[in-house]
């Protein structure tokens, strides 16, 4: 076992929070170093709960994460809160403002919060939130709460990295045209609306529940809160705790998707390039590009051309970096 | 998985409540491909530290308004000492006197940026710092 990796973890287990974040950074950026601790660590993670809240931008999901971590926190329980947000298409940046909304949370002891832009990460999370989550679990955290992205409709990895998810309405939701498109109310094992302090909020409280009574047969528990007024969360806590159990059943399941997941993206950074490189490629792209032949159609005879050479063994996928 | 980012926190300490100047900085750094965390208003220096932390960023950007730039900056720099991440690149921006620049270098700042600084030297100045 590498020493450093190995002196690191237990700095971390010893509750060290500089590494622990230094360690987050490695994992972010792809070190080899960090996956080495991140494997020592592994082992001893999987004591958090770990909540996922998502919904709309604007929504409200660091004024309620604030409140949440606050309850929480006051009953002696260790928050680990990370926030992830977009990371610009064009200049790779990012800007995080959500801590100026953890002014509650921040007062009480044990609070870890960090911020993390999503990379270009599918499905409104980060690559690297799952590895913050096992650091965080490792330094002792009781209760993970990430806050997803916030984009919509995509936000479904966040479902794989927590036990539970929340999803945060507010009563300018639109109208049912907006639920029935897929997305953010599949993954909802709690759904809050938020911002009840707004003037037709029980109006559009009574339609939401209506839709989704129609949607599922056990529907998901809804929850009224204002965190402005700090309404609602003793409740929302209050359900977390009931479903937890029930919840933490699902972990297995969730892992393999996740598994999965990452299987898919290693794979295909690995083989992107050599595809590229591949003369097969060439040739099949001109055909592509001359209007020949369609890009579907293209695809699939390049992969089963790949597989039934025995070609695949050729490829050598390694990680970048 | 990715390639290293720069991970800025603009943070704005003390009692002045003008941070226009701190969220045009944290734009252009945005767009200069950087990670940039800000702090808010009226953060103490112990609540900045703990940010520096937790964010694990490489450089510190403090914007001040107040004229209390050189008791401010002291404390940083002698927490950042205190936690063990005197590794992290200080630089200070803001209603700055030129003839305080040197006391503050001395301090162990990395850059000082007085208003109407152009935001290009800005983005130089750090990018050269995380460099070293």
């Amino acid at each position: 076992m590498d020493p450093k990796a190995q002196e690191l973890a237990e700095r971390i287990i010893s509750g060290d929070e500089t590494v622990a974040a230094r360690v987050i950074s490695m994992i972010e950026d792809g070190e080899e170093e960090g996956f080495l601790v991140l494997s020592t660590l592994y082992p001893r993670t999987g004591g958090a709960f770990k909540i996922g809240i998502t919904g709309s931008p604007g929504a409200g999901k660091s004024s309620i994460i604030d409140r949440l971590a606050y309850l929480y926190g006051k009953s002696g329980k260790k928050i680990g809160i990370i926030a992830i947000d977009p990371t610009s298409v064009k200049s790779k940046g990012a800007f995080f403002g959500d801590r100026l909304r953890f002014k509650s949370a921040e007062k009480v002891e044990g609070v870890f919060i960090r911020s993390m832009a999503h990379r270009g990460f599918s499905g409104g999370i980060s690559k690297a939130a799952f590895g913050a989550e096992c650091v965080l679990d490792a330094l002792g955290k009781d209760i993970i709460i990430v806050e997803s992205v916030g984009v919509g409709q995509t936000e479904l990895s966040i479902y794989l990295i927590s036990d539970i998810v929340v999803t945060v309405f507010t009563p300018d939701f639109g109208d049912e045209i907006q639920l029935m498109k897929a997305g953010l109310l599949e993954i909802g094992d709690v759904v809050v609306m938020n911002k009840m302090d707004m003037p037709n909020a029980e109006e559009k409280a009574k339609d939401l529940i209506a839709y989704i009574g129609d949607l599922k047969k056990d529907a998901p528990p809804f929850i009224k809160c204002s965190a402005k007024k700090g309404e609602g969360i003793e409740l929302l806590l209050e359900v977390l705790e009931e479903k937890r159990r029930e919840k933490l059943g699902m972990r297995r399941e969730k892992v393999k998707a996740l598994l999965l997941t990452f299987i898919k993206e290693e794979l295909s950074r690995g083989i992107e390039k050599m595809v590229e490189e591949d003369p097969k490629f060439n040739e099949i792209l001109h055909s592509v590009q001359s209007g020949k032949i369609d890009p579907y159609s293209a695809s699939v005879h390049f992969v089963s051309e790949l597989l039934k050479d025995g070609k695949m063994e050729d490829y050598k996928w390694r990680r970048k970096g | 998985m990715e390639e290293k980012r720069i991970k800025v926190l603009i943070a704005k300490p003390g009692l002045d409540g003008h941070d226009r100047g701190a969220k045009v900085i944290a734009l252009a750094l945005k767009e200069a491909g950087m990670e940039v965390v800000y702090s808010g208003l009226h953060k103490t220096i112990d609540q900045i530290v703990n940010m520096a932390i937790q964010e694990d960023v490489d450089v510190i950007g403090l914007s001040i308004m107040s004229g209390a730039h050189i008791p401010l900056t002291r404390k940083l720099m002698e927490k950042l000492k205190e936690k063990g991440i005197q590794d992290k690149k200080v630089f200070v921006g803001g209603v700055i006197p030129s003839k305080d620049i040197k006391l503050l270098k001395e301090m162990g700042v990395e850059g000082v940026f007085p208003g109407g600084t152009p935001i290009d030297d800005v983005i130089e100045a750090i990018k050269a710092s995380v460099k070293k």
